[in-house]
Protein backbone atom coordinates (compact mmCIF):
# COMPACT_ATOMS: atom_id res chain seq x y z
CA UNK A 1 0.00 0.00 0.00
CA UNK A 2 2.57 2.21 0.81
CA UNK A 3 4.62 1.45 -2.18
CA UNK A 4 1.61 2.36 -4.83
CA UNK A 5 1.41 5.28 -2.92
CA UNK A 6 5.04 6.24 -3.01
CA UNK A 7 5.02 4.78 -6.88
CA UNK A 8 1.87 6.93 -7.51
CA UNK A 9 3.75 10.31 -6.40
CA UNK A 10 6.52 9.29 -8.39
CA UNK A 11 4.67 9.30 -11.74
CA UNK A 12 2.93 12.39 -10.75
CA UNK A 13 6.67 13.83 -10.37
CA UNK A 14 7.67 12.45 -13.77
CA UNK A 15 4.41 14.23 -15.18
CA UNK A 16 4.90 17.51 -13.77
CA UNK A 17 8.58 17.35 -14.79
CA UNK A 18 7.71 16.37 -18.58
CA UNK A 19 5.46 19.32 -18.52
CA UNK A 20 8.04 21.62 -17.54
CA UNK A 21 10.40 20.16 -19.86
CA UNK A 22 7.89 20.66 -22.63
CA UNK A 23 8.21 24.59 -21.75
CA UNK A 24 12.02 24.59 -21.68
CA UNK A 25 12.19 23.01 -24.73
CA UNK A 26 10.14 25.76 -26.36
CA UNK A 27 11.60 28.26 -24.60
CA UNK A 28 15.18 26.71 -25.79
CA UNK A 29 13.71 26.30 -29.00
CA UNK A 30 16.58 23.88 -30.01
CA UNK A 31 14.42 21.27 -32.07
CA UNK A 32 14.94 19.00 -28.53
CA UNK A 33 12.04 17.39 -27.80
CA UNK A 34 11.65 18.25 -24.01
CA UNK A 35 11.62 14.20 -23.59
CA UNK A 36 15.16 14.37 -24.26
CA UNK A 37 16.04 17.06 -22.43
CA UNK A 38 14.31 15.52 -19.46
CA UNK A 39 16.06 12.69 -20.02
CA UNK A 40 19.34 14.64 -19.77
CA UNK A 41 18.40 17.04 -16.91
CA UNK A 42 17.55 13.78 -14.73
CA UNK A 43 20.49 11.85 -15.61
CA UNK A 44 22.68 14.67 -14.37
CA UNK A 45 20.94 15.22 -10.81
CA UNK A 46 21.48 11.41 -10.23
CA UNK A 47 25.07 11.77 -11.26
CA UNK A 48 25.38 14.81 -8.87
CA UNK A 49 23.40 13.01 -6.04
CA UNK A 50 21.38 15.79 -6.30
CA UNK A 51 18.81 13.28 -6.67
CA UNK A 52 18.42 10.24 -5.32
CA UNK A 53 17.83 6.83 -6.99
CA UNK A 54 15.43 5.62 -4.61
CA UNK A 55 12.80 9.18 -4.91
CA UNK A 56 12.49 7.83 -8.36
CA UNK A 57 13.04 3.99 -9.06
CA UNK A 58 9.49 2.83 -8.11
CA UNK A 59 7.63 5.43 -10.16
CA UNK A 60 10.40 4.65 -13.29
CA UNK A 61 10.30 1.43 -13.07
CA UNK A 62 6.24 1.77 -13.47
CA UNK A 63 6.45 4.09 -16.59
CA UNK A 64 8.80 1.52 -18.20
CA UNK A 65 7.05 -1.75 -17.80
CA UNK A 66 3.95 0.05 -18.79
CA UNK A 67 5.32 1.91 -21.98
CA UNK A 68 3.20 -0.01 -24.61
CA UNK A 69 0.22 1.27 -22.97
CA UNK A 70 1.04 4.99 -24.27
CA UNK A 71 1.55 3.56 -28.03
CA UNK A 72 -1.67 2.44 -28.05
CA UNK A 73 -4.14 5.27 -28.47
CA UNK A 74 -1.61 6.41 -31.47
CA UNK A 75 -1.63 2.72 -33.08
CA UNK A 76 -5.46 3.03 -32.55
CA UNK A 77 -5.39 6.56 -34.78
CA UNK A 78 -3.84 4.16 -37.97
CA UNK A 79 -7.76 3.94 -38.97
CA UNK A 80 -7.97 7.92 -39.73
CA UNK A 81 -5.83 6.29 -42.79
CA UNK A 82 -7.51 3.23 -43.88
CA UNK A 83 -8.38 4.42 -47.66
CA UNK A 84 -4.58 5.40 -48.04
CA UNK A 85 -3.38 1.88 -46.65
CA UNK A 86 -6.10 0.29 -48.80
CA UNK A 87 -4.87 2.23 -51.88
CA UNK A 88 -0.92 1.64 -51.05
CA UNK A 89 -0.68 -0.55 -48.03
CA UNK A 90 1.06 -3.38 -49.24
CA UNK A 91 3.80 -1.26 -50.75
CA UNK A 92 3.91 0.65 -47.36
CA UNK A 93 4.56 -3.13 -45.53
CA UNK A 94 6.84 -3.83 -47.77
CA UNK A 95 9.05 -0.88 -47.20
CA UNK A 96 9.01 -1.00 -43.40
CA UNK A 97 9.55 -4.76 -43.01
CA UNK A 98 12.63 -5.03 -45.27
CA UNK A 99 13.64 -1.24 -44.52
CA UNK A 100 13.20 -2.89 -40.99
CA UNK A 101 15.91 -5.73 -41.40
CA UNK A 102 18.48 -3.80 -43.08
CA UNK A 103 18.27 -1.45 -39.85
CA UNK A 104 18.61 -4.73 -37.84
CA UNK A 105 21.12 -6.67 -39.50
CA UNK A 106 23.30 -3.73 -40.06
CA UNK A 107 23.63 -2.36 -36.35
CA UNK A 108 23.21 -6.04 -34.89
CA UNK A 109 26.29 -7.05 -37.20
CA UNK A 110 28.34 -4.13 -36.28
CA UNK A 111 28.08 -4.10 -32.67
CA UNK A 112 28.78 -7.74 -32.74
CA UNK A 113 31.87 -7.59 -35.07
CA UNK A 114 33.53 -4.50 -32.92
CA UNK A 115 32.48 -6.67 -29.68
CA UNK A 116 34.33 -9.57 -30.83
CA UNK A 117 37.41 -7.50 -32.01
CA UNK A 118 37.63 -5.32 -28.78
CA UNK A 119 37.10 -9.09 -26.53
CA UNK A 120 40.05 -10.49 -28.68
CA UNK A 121 42.20 -8.09 -28.05
CA UNK A 122 41.74 -7.75 -24.37
CA UNK A 123 41.77 -11.06 -23.38
CA UNK B 1 -23.14 13.31 -25.58
CA UNK B 2 -21.97 13.81 -22.53
CA UNK B 3 -17.88 14.71 -22.34
CA UNK B 4 -16.92 13.40 -18.95
CA UNK B 5 -18.10 10.08 -20.21
CA UNK B 6 -16.52 9.77 -23.40
CA UNK B 7 -13.34 10.46 -21.31
CA UNK B 8 -14.23 7.59 -19.02
CA UNK B 9 -15.05 5.19 -21.67
CA UNK B 10 -12.03 6.29 -24.26
CA UNK B 11 -9.55 5.33 -20.93
CA UNK B 12 -11.44 2.11 -19.54
CA UNK B 13 -11.58 0.75 -23.27
CA UNK B 14 -7.70 0.94 -23.61
CA UNK B 15 -7.10 -0.29 -20.33
CA UNK B 16 -9.59 -2.99 -19.73
CA UNK B 17 -7.92 -4.51 -23.22
CA UNK B 18 -4.53 -3.85 -22.71
CA UNK B 19 -4.54 -5.13 -19.12
CA UNK B 20 -6.50 -8.54 -20.77
CA UNK B 21 -4.04 -9.15 -23.56
CA UNK B 22 -1.23 -8.31 -21.10
CA UNK B 23 -2.27 -11.54 -19.54
CA UNK B 24 -2.76 -13.26 -22.33
CA UNK B 25 0.64 -12.56 -23.43
CA UNK B 26 2.40 -13.69 -20.36
CA UNK B 27 0.28 -16.67 -20.88
CA UNK B 28 1.39 -17.50 -24.63
CA UNK B 29 4.29 -15.24 -25.28
CA UNK B 30 3.67 -15.43 -28.95
CA UNK B 31 4.97 -12.46 -31.31
CA UNK B 32 1.16 -12.38 -32.98
CA UNK B 33 -0.53 -11.62 -29.41
CA UNK B 34 1.56 -8.81 -28.43
CA UNK B 35 -0.21 -6.64 -26.70
CA UNK B 36 0.77 -3.92 -29.13
CA UNK B 37 -0.69 -4.94 -32.08
CA UNK B 38 -3.75 -7.23 -30.23
CA UNK B 39 -5.26 -4.03 -27.79
CA UNK B 40 -5.57 -1.63 -31.11
CA UNK B 41 -6.63 -4.32 -33.26
CA UNK B 42 -9.62 -5.03 -31.04
CA UNK B 43 -10.23 -1.63 -29.95
CA UNK B 44 -10.44 -0.38 -33.82
CA UNK B 45 -12.44 -3.52 -34.48
CA UNK B 46 -15.16 -2.03 -31.63
CA UNK B 47 -14.77 1.33 -32.76
CA UNK B 48 -15.67 0.25 -36.69
CA UNK B 49 -18.25 -1.77 -35.33
CA UNK B 50 -20.03 0.98 -33.27
CA UNK B 51 -19.26 3.78 -35.41
CA UNK B 52 -17.26 5.74 -32.90
CA UNK B 53 -15.35 8.03 -34.49
CA UNK B 54 -11.44 7.60 -33.93
CA UNK B 55 -11.47 11.96 -32.27
CA UNK B 56 -13.97 10.33 -29.88
CA UNK B 57 -12.67 7.74 -28.79
CA UNK B 58 -8.85 10.08 -28.47
CA UNK B 59 -10.75 12.49 -26.85
CA UNK B 60 -10.80 10.26 -23.70
CA UNK B 61 -7.19 7.84 -24.89
CA UNK B 62 -5.08 11.02 -25.42
CA UNK B 63 -4.67 11.43 -21.89
CA UNK B 64 -3.15 7.60 -22.22
CA UNK B 65 -0.64 8.90 -24.84
CA UNK B 66 0.22 12.11 -22.45
CA UNK B 67 2.25 9.76 -20.35
CA UNK B 68 4.50 9.01 -23.10
CA UNK B 69 6.56 12.04 -22.15
CA UNK B 70 7.34 11.07 -18.82
CA UNK B 71 7.81 7.53 -19.85
CA UNK B 72 10.39 8.45 -21.97
CA UNK B 73 12.26 10.93 -19.28
CA UNK B 74 12.30 7.60 -16.72
CA UNK B 75 14.92 6.33 -19.16
CA UNK B 76 17.48 8.53 -17.40
CA UNK B 77 17.07 5.79 -14.51
CA UNK B 78 18.33 2.18 -16.38
CA UNK B 79 20.63 4.81 -17.76
CA UNK B 80 21.97 5.96 -14.89
CA UNK B 81 22.52 2.45 -13.20
CA UNK B 82 24.24 0.76 -16.33
CA UNK B 83 26.12 4.01 -17.30
CA UNK B 84 29.64 2.02 -16.29
CA UNK B 85 28.42 -0.74 -18.90
CA UNK B 86 27.64 1.33 -21.03
CA UNK B 87 30.84 3.64 -21.44
CA UNK B 88 32.53 0.55 -21.35
CA UNK B 89 30.94 0.11 -24.99
CA UNK B 90 30.47 3.64 -26.21
CA UNK B 91 32.34 2.95 -29.01
CA UNK B 92 30.27 -0.27 -31.16
CA UNK B 93 27.00 1.81 -29.61
CA UNK B 94 27.97 4.87 -31.13
CA UNK B 95 28.92 3.07 -34.80
CA UNK B 96 26.49 0.63 -34.79
CA UNK B 97 23.79 3.09 -34.51
CA UNK B 98 24.77 5.36 -36.73
CA UNK B 99 25.40 2.91 -39.36
CA UNK B 100 21.62 1.95 -38.98
CA UNK B 101 20.38 5.24 -38.75
CA UNK B 102 21.93 6.19 -42.23
CA UNK B 103 20.73 2.69 -43.59
CA UNK B 104 17.49 3.55 -42.04
CA UNK B 105 16.88 6.65 -43.86
CA UNK B 106 18.05 5.78 -47.35
CA UNK B 107 16.49 2.35 -47.86
CA UNK B 108 13.81 3.99 -46.77
CA UNK B 109 13.65 6.36 -49.21
CA UNK B 110 15.08 3.70 -51.92
CA UNK B 111 12.09 1.23 -51.22
CA UNK B 112 9.49 3.40 -51.44
CA UNK B 113 10.55 5.07 -54.53
CA UNK B 114 11.00 2.02 -55.90
CA UNK B 115 7.35 0.82 -54.95
CA UNK B 116 6.11 4.03 -56.74
CA UNK B 117 4.79 5.64 -53.61
CA UNK B 118 4.17 9.27 -54.24
CA UNK B 119 7.02 11.95 -52.89
CA UNK B 120 4.97 12.94 -49.83
CA UNK B 121 4.68 9.45 -48.77
CA UNK B 122 8.29 8.55 -49.56
CA UNK B 123 9.52 11.37 -47.44
CA UNK B 124 7.15 10.67 -44.46
CA UNK B 125 8.65 7.47 -44.36
CA UNK B 126 12.29 8.05 -43.91
CA UNK B 127 12.15 8.80 -39.81
CA UNK B 128 9.96 6.17 -39.52
CA UNK B 129 12.70 4.34 -36.80
CA UNK B 130 13.10 6.60 -34.22
CA UNK B 131 10.70 7.46 -31.50
CA UNK B 132 7.58 9.22 -32.58
CA UNK B 133 7.83 12.66 -31.19
CA UNK B 134 11.16 13.15 -32.64
CA UNK B 135 10.04 11.50 -36.31
CA UNK B 136 7.24 13.98 -36.71
CA UNK B 137 9.96 16.89 -35.84
CA UNK B 138 11.98 15.78 -38.90
CA UNK B 139 9.33 14.63 -40.97
CA UNK B 140 8.16 18.18 -40.67
CA UNK B 141 11.62 19.65 -41.36
CA UNK B 142 12.22 17.54 -44.25
CA UNK B 143 8.86 18.08 -46.17
CA UNK B 144 6.65 14.93 -45.22
CA UNK B 145 3.64 15.09 -42.93
CA UNK B 146 3.98 14.41 -39.21
CA UNK B 147 0.74 12.34 -38.91
CA UNK B 148 1.31 10.19 -41.52
CA UNK B 149 4.81 9.56 -39.71
CA UNK B 150 3.27 8.72 -36.70
CA UNK B 151 1.58 5.77 -38.00
CA UNK B 152 4.57 4.44 -39.83
CA UNK B 153 6.32 4.55 -36.48
CA UNK B 154 4.31 2.41 -34.78
CA UNK B 155 3.74 0.48 -37.65
CA UNK B 156 7.96 -0.24 -37.23
CA UNK B 157 7.37 -0.48 -33.99
CA UNK B 158 5.38 -3.11 -33.88
CA UNK B 159 6.34 -5.44 -37.13
CA UNK B 160 10.45 -4.79 -35.53
CA UNK B 161 9.48 -6.27 -32.24
CA UNK B 162 7.66 -8.70 -33.95
CA UNK B 163 10.26 -9.77 -36.45
CA UNK B 164 13.17 -9.04 -34.07
CA UNK B 165 14.13 -12.21 -33.39
CA UNK B 166 13.87 -14.19 -36.24
CA UNK B 167 16.06 -11.77 -37.61
CA UNK B 168 19.02 -12.22 -34.65
CA UNK B 169 18.29 -15.90 -35.16
CA UNK B 170 19.03 -15.92 -38.85
CA UNK B 171 22.04 -13.82 -39.20
CA UNK B 172 23.36 -15.03 -35.47
CA UNK B 173 23.14 -11.78 -33.86
CA UNK B 174 23.93 -12.96 -30.25
CA UNK B 175 24.77 -11.10 -26.96
CA UNK B 176 23.57 -8.02 -25.13
CA UNK B 177 25.09 -5.17 -26.83
CA UNK B 178 24.29 -6.57 -30.09
CA UNK B 179 21.16 -6.78 -29.46
CA UNK B 180 20.08 -3.61 -27.59
CA UNK B 181 21.87 -1.91 -30.48
CA UNK B 182 19.16 -4.10 -32.88
CA UNK B 183 16.00 -3.24 -31.10
CA UNK B 184 16.70 0.31 -30.04
CA UNK B 185 18.40 1.65 -33.51
CA UNK B 186 15.41 -0.24 -35.71
CA UNK B 187 12.25 0.20 -33.62
CA UNK B 188 12.42 3.09 -30.94
CA UNK B 189 10.58 3.34 -27.38
CA UNK B 190 8.59 -0.84 -28.91
CA UNK B 191 11.68 -2.43 -29.15
CA UNK B 192 13.05 -1.24 -26.10
CA UNK B 193 10.34 -2.77 -24.20
CA UNK B 194 11.29 -5.73 -26.17
CA UNK B 195 14.49 -5.51 -25.39
CA UNK B 196 13.99 -5.43 -21.95
CA UNK B 197 12.65 -9.50 -22.47
CA UNK B 198 15.59 -10.43 -23.32
CA UNK B 199 17.89 -8.63 -20.32
CA UNK B 200 18.38 -5.45 -18.56
CA UNK B 201 21.09 -4.45 -20.43
CA UNK B 202 19.77 -5.14 -23.56
CA UNK B 203 16.57 -3.07 -22.92
CA UNK B 204 19.30 -0.23 -21.57
CA UNK B 205 21.40 -0.55 -24.42
CA UNK B 206 18.40 -0.24 -26.37
CA UNK B 207 17.26 3.10 -25.02
CA UNK B 208 20.34 4.28 -25.21
CA UNK B 209 20.67 3.68 -28.89
CA UNK B 210 16.99 4.56 -29.64
CA UNK B 211 17.87 8.12 -28.42
CA UNK B 212 21.29 8.03 -30.24
CA UNK B 213 19.29 6.98 -33.38
CA UNK B 214 16.62 10.17 -32.79
CA UNK B 215 19.39 12.63 -32.21
CA UNK B 216 21.34 11.82 -34.75
CA UNK B 217 18.77 11.36 -37.11
CA UNK B 218 17.21 14.98 -36.18
CA UNK B 219 20.58 16.39 -37.45
CA UNK B 220 21.19 14.28 -40.75
CA UNK B 221 18.08 14.13 -41.91
CA UNK B 222 18.16 17.25 -44.20
CA UNK B 223 21.41 16.19 -45.38
CA UNK B 224 20.41 12.80 -46.54
CA UNK B 225 17.62 14.43 -47.90
CA UNK B 226 19.60 16.43 -49.86
CA UNK B 227 21.66 13.30 -50.92
CA UNK B 228 18.30 11.66 -52.24
CA UNK B 229 16.95 13.47 -54.63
Amino acid sequence: MINMIKGTLQVAGFMLLSLGMDRMAKWLDWGIPGSILGIVVVFILLETKILRLEWIELGANWLLAELLLFFIPAAVGIMKYFPMLEADGLQILFVVVFSTIIVMVSSGLTAGFISSRKERKTP
Amino acid sequence: MNILLNVILGLMLTIGIYAGAKRLYRRLPKVYLSPLLITPVLIVIILTQTGVSYETYNGGAQWISKLLGPATIAFAVPLYKNFRTLKKHAAEIMLSVLTGSVLAMLSSAYLAKWMHLNSSLATSLVPRSITTPIAMNVSEVIGGVPNMTAVFVIMTGILGSMIGPAVMRIFRIRGDIARGVLFGTSAHGTGTSKAFEFSSLSGTISSISMIVAALFTLGTAPLIMALFY
